[in-house]
């Protein structure tokens, strides 16, 4: 970036800022006509100048231009003008200044206008300019780069400038322009009092930014110290178990206190000044009147300075002292930006920075498949501390091979692993793949054939699917449909401002390349890859918990209905009708809440989820209506005398509370109070204790909880009110739940919840385990289990895959390098979240897969260095190649067997 | 069958005899009751210890696993306490329990069970005082035995 933010700033708005100060000049003249239409009001209108000789009409618009002397001096008549009356010529030159004061305003609202336009694009730019370089930053600098630093840069810091981008240049010179044209008006009206305004501005001009250096200063460093405070809080939340496990509470609070005090008087230390300096100037803007009023008025006294001139002339004043506090104003935020730029570009040095990505188009040429032999020579690889992890290494392997890298407990191995999937550029010495230079290999080539597995498998927020389709995404392949001229909107605006105009919307993911014909294709790939790695039972239970969209995906919707049918058979024929409770239209659900009972239905809204449902209007009015209230009040009452029996005595925060009580350990003291006063009387109860105990009832499940307090009369009310509490919802017409039908698919449920259309009895032992099992042999009958899989998919990773194992994480990771078929994959640590015999399992998986590939795995020893075609060991330095001497033919290797699919629970 | 009857099962117990009742319904409350077909295995010989139960209604017998194949040992009824050792001592199951036929149990969790006696002292007593009555029997015993 350029060094000097003016020049970004005029290299890359040049045309906008002409444009924008073209029309502010064009502006002034009228600007100017504005300032002296009071004078001639006061002069000719008022006071009579223009009737003086007696004359009862005078010209109004009347327009002439006495030509210059050296052009004729002749004098040129436009427009004679109206001859009007002394009312007319008052009101007719009042309605102009109004005129002018619409045609001003008109001129300040598009130049605003304007100016906010280009501040907005440049910042875009910027933006996207300073994301660009985020990109290049070099291995070296992203040790010491922090993200949430680079965060904020991006976020918050450059946002003033770019609001000061719009007035870089514009608002200097139009309000240096008024400030002249103020000053010629009052020069022309009277020299002695515009030179004593030139006198006090001049002061003005060179004090002011003298004391403001300081601030500077202080502003330098209240911005070094948020961006450190943003990073701080950054590394606090990313080390968060660390606080934790050495209860490190008190450091970390002392020390962000002392952050925020630091920052605290760094800001009460610019606060101070900016307001002295604030009310100097304001003091010296008022010491100009001061001489006004007293030399002018002393004139005017004299018959010097007439009184119109005066007033002309204080008019012009006041017009005066906004442009220059704007104008010092500006020179502050010029200044300020300035360091907040070099700020900015100082954390993206260019000593930071890799080269451009930019690559042209000869690249398709050496698009070639990655074989034949790879050589090293001379390699040298120093360590942190200058001595030699690798020194004079040579190796060669024709390619296709399977290669293990047999780690001698030191880095070397590890280091040879990424320089062969090129993630390391810190070494010197040459790798060679047949002609090519692998150091100049083109970035699209090394990241379409290549793939690399580290230690630590990066996720990013987003559907597993996501995460597996990552590495497809390397150019816009077609582009999607869009509104024409959406489309030309986004493009132009992207030209504009230097931005991609590529739209994610399009389709990126290149199919073909990995055997795909569309994305249904693809989905099974991934799905197969993620079942030969262990994964597919995950992704089955994920699917299971999944939702789908009945009005999109139709076809399935239906199918899990028919599954629920065939289900509730097998159950049926099998002697298993006891193992789940069907939602029954007319009957209680023991093994379902009195809410789900009531409800029959799936909460969509949060008003209707939880406790928010006692305090439901709707929901309250349908019960009032059925004539529940009472009875579940007293239901209440029941469960909250057991629950403070019960659990009275244990400690606040144990495990317990959270796991079976109905009631909070913070809200067992507030619950033994509304017993206290129902035990005063009944009718004591307020509307609000009466909502907290009915929330109790509305969480008790009759099976679970076994506390004897539904009998059957009640649970046929209940029954019989849901009907009613499903009119009243449905009246109201709000889409807070989804009620169930035996027929159809319940979008707001889990796809289990659909199979099974019921709950799975607490009373019956092992009863989950079963159901589970028979749920997977009607999902296997009826072929499901690839479209509930590919819902799987769908499965949110979380921040950084967090809500997934680590063995998981890894599956993913080497995943979404497989599909992508690499001509060489590099695994560098990727199995080490698994035991050592699933990563056995894993390595003769990879060697079988990689068959016709190149595969190169890093090995913590020679346990299974065997089945690879050639070791690479590392001795003092030295690279040994050693070649296995009969490895077993690549095509007979047996495949271990993809594990057996679908077991685990269902719920 | 209610909490409450759960509870009067729970009193029967040796073990449980001397608890606070305001504790047995706790115990109780946060206890699943299953209820097992005839034949259906409570758990097997081996398996890792995590719950005890309490027969309510029904029978189970106890099985060992010898060489010759699963030998009943014993034959457990109503408000039988099963499984806990294996809890206490956190040693896998010791034999197999089965159910002779459709049996009701309460199925107390290890954890909670664990947590319950960690958090009140009262209940770790009787559950002591129970322990140690039985070591005096089986010492008893072993004397009667060597005696004989």
């Amino acid at each position: 970036m350029e060094k000097s933010l003016f020049r970004y700033i005029w290299n890359h708005s040049k045309r906008d800022q002409l444009i924008v100060l073209a029309v502010v000049l064009g502006s002034l003249p009228f600007y100017f006509m504005s300032l002296d239409l009071p004078r001639q009001i006061v002069n000719q209108a008022i006071q009579g100048d223009a009737y003086r000789d007696g004359n009862p009409t005078a010209p109004f618009l009347h327009l002439s231009y006495d030509l210059p002397a050296w052009l004729g001096g002749s004098h040129l008549e436009i427009f004679e003008g109206f001859q009007v009356g002394r009312l007319g010529l008052l009101f007719g030159l009042s309605t102009l200044f109004l005129f002018f004061v619409i045609i001003n305003g008109g001129f300040k609202y598009w130049i605003n206008v304007a100016k906010g336009i280009l501040g907005e694009r440049m910042l875009r730019r910027m933006r996207f300019d300073l994301f660009t370089m985020v990109l290049r930053f070099t291995p070296e600098a992203l040790r010491t780069v922090k993200s949430s630093e680079t965060a904020t840069i991006i976020k918050d810091e450059v946002e003033p400038i770019g609001g000061f981008i719009g007035d870089a240049f514009i608002t200097p010179i139009f309000l240096g322009m008024q400030a002249i044209t103020a000053l010629v008006f009052i020069m022309i009206q009277n020299v002695l009092l515009g030179l004593i305004a030139l006198g006090v501005i001049a002061i003005q001009f060179t004090i002011i930014p003298r004391l403001r250096r300081e601030l500077l200063k202080l502003g330098k460093q209240r911005q070094l110290a948020s961006r450190e405070l943003a990073g701080r809080i950054a590394e606090v939340l990313d080390g968060i178990e660390v606080v934790h496990v050495h209860n490190s509470y008190n450091w970390e609070r002392a020390e962000i206190g002392q952050r925020l005090f630091d920052l605290f008087t760094v800001r009460l230390k610019i606060y101070n000044r900016k307001f002295f300096v604030k009310s100097l100037n304001n003091f010296l803007a008022q010491l100009t009147p001061f001489f006004f009023y007293s030399i002018g008025g002393y004139f005017a006294l004299r018959g010097t300075l007439d009184i119109g001139q005066l007033v002309a002339v204080i008019a012009a004043y006041r017009e005066l002292p906004p442009p220059l506090k704007e104008l010092i104003d500006w020179d502050q935020q010029r200044l300020d930006v300035q360091v907040k730029y070099d700020q900015v570009t100082q954390h993206f040095a260019d000593e930071r920075l890799g080269p451009l990505m930019l690559e042209s188009g000869e690249v398709a040429a050496q698009d070639e498949p990655l074989v034949g032999p790879l050589v090293g020579e001379d390699i040298r690889v120093a360590g942190p501390h200058g001595d030699m992890i690798i020194e004079d290494g040579s190796f060669a392997v024709d390619l296709p091979a399977s290669v293990a890298l047999v780690s001698n407990g030191g880095a070397a191995a590890s280091l040879l692993a990424r320089i062969v999937a090129r993630r390391s550029q810190e070494f010197s010495g040459r790798v060679r793949i047949g002609e090519r230079d692998l150091a100049q290999l083109p970035r699209s080539v090394v990241g379409r054939r290549m793939a690399y597995a580290g230690v630590d498998p990066t996720l990013f927020p987003g559907s597993i699917r996501d995460n597996l389709i990552y590495g497809l995404r390397s150019r816009p392949l077609s582009r999607t449909e869009e509104d024409k001229r959406d489309m030309d909107k986004r493009i132009a605006e992207a030209l504009r401002t230097g931005n991609p105009v590529e739209s994610i919307a399009d389709r990126w993911v290149d199919y073909e390349s990995v055997g795909a014909k569309d994305e249904g294709d693809l989905d099974r790939i991934l799905i197969e890859l993620l079942d030969r790695i262990g994964m597919g039972d995950t992704i089955y239970l994920f699917g299971l918990a999944g939702r789908i969209d009945p009005d999109r995906d139709n076809t399935l919707a239906e199918r899990v209905v028919d599954a629920r049918h065939r289900l509730r058979e097998t159950f049926q024929a099998n002697g298993m009708a006891d193992l789940v409770e069907p939602f029954d239209p007319g009957r209680y659900n023991r093994q379902a809440s009195v809410a789900e009972n009531l409800l029959f239905g799936v909460p969509i809204s949060d008003e209707f989820k939880g406790r928010n449902l006692a305090e439901n209007g709707k929901f309250r009015s349908a019960i009032d209506r059925a004539g529940l209230t009472d009875d579940l009040v007293h239901m209440g009452v029941q469960i909250a005398e057991t629950m403070t029996e019960i659990f009275e005595g244990l400690p606040p925060g144990h495990s317990l509370f959270e796991q079976f009580s109905f009631i909070g350990a913070e809200e067992l003291k507030d619950f033994e109070a509304i017993l206290r006063r129902r035990g005063r009387g009944e009718g004591n109860l307020k509307g609000d204790d009466r909502t907290r105990l009915l929330a109790l009832p509305l969480a008790y499940i009759e099976a679970r909880h076994r506390l004897g307090l539904l009998d059957e009369r009640m649970m046929g009310r209940i029954v019989e009110a849901r009907g009613l509490v499903r009119e009243v919802l449905e009246n109201s017409a709000s889409e807070g739940v989804e009620f169930y039908d035996p027929e159809h698919y319940c979008a707001a449920a889990p796809l289990r919840d659909n199979l099974l259309f019921g709950r799975i009895s607490y009373q019956v032992a092992n009863a989950r385990l079963r159901v589970a099992e028979a749920v997977a042999a009607v999902v296997r009958e009826l072929n499901l289990e690839e479209d509930i899989e590919r819902i799987g998919l769908d499965y949110q990773v979380g921040t950084a895959g967090r809500l997934l194992s680590p063995q998981e994480r890894a599956s993913v990771s080497l995943v979404r390098c497989l599909v992508k078929r690499p001509d060489i994959f590099v695994i560098d640590g990727a199995l080490a979240p698994f035991d050592e015999a699933r990563s056995q399992q894993l390595v003769e998986l990879l060697l079988g897969l990689f068959d016709q590939q190149s595969l190169f795995m890093v090995l913590p020893n020679d346990r299974q260095a065997g089945a690879f075609d050639v070791q690479l060991r590392f001795r003092d330095g030295k690279i040994v190649t050693e070649k296995t001497v009969a490895p077993a033919p690549r095509s007979s290797r047996p495949e271990p067997d993809a594990p057996q699919r679908i077991t685990g629970e269902v719920v | 069958m209610t909490l409450e009857a759960e509870v009067q099962s729970l009193r029967q117990v040796p073990m449980f005899r001397d608890v606070d009742p305001a504790r047995l319904k706790l115990l109780a409350f946060t206890s699943e009751r299953v209820q097992f077909a005839g034949g259906q295995r409570f758990f097997s010989q081996g398996d890792p210890s995590d719950a005890a139960y309490v027969i309510l209604d029904g029978r189970a017998s106890v099985l060992l696993n010898t060489p010759g194949g699963d030998i009943q040992v014993a034959e457990l009824g109503g408000n039988a306490l099963v499984g806990e050792m294996g809890i206490l001592s956190d040693t896998p199951r010791s034999a197999t329990i089965m159910a002779a036929e459709p049996t009701t149990a309460l199925r107390i969790d290890k954890r909670v069970f664990l947590e319950l006696l960690a958090q009140f002292p009262q209940m770790s007593l009787a559950i002591m005082r129970e322990l140690a009555k039985r070591l005096e029997r089986t010492n008893a015993q072993l004397v009667a035995q060597s005696s004989s």
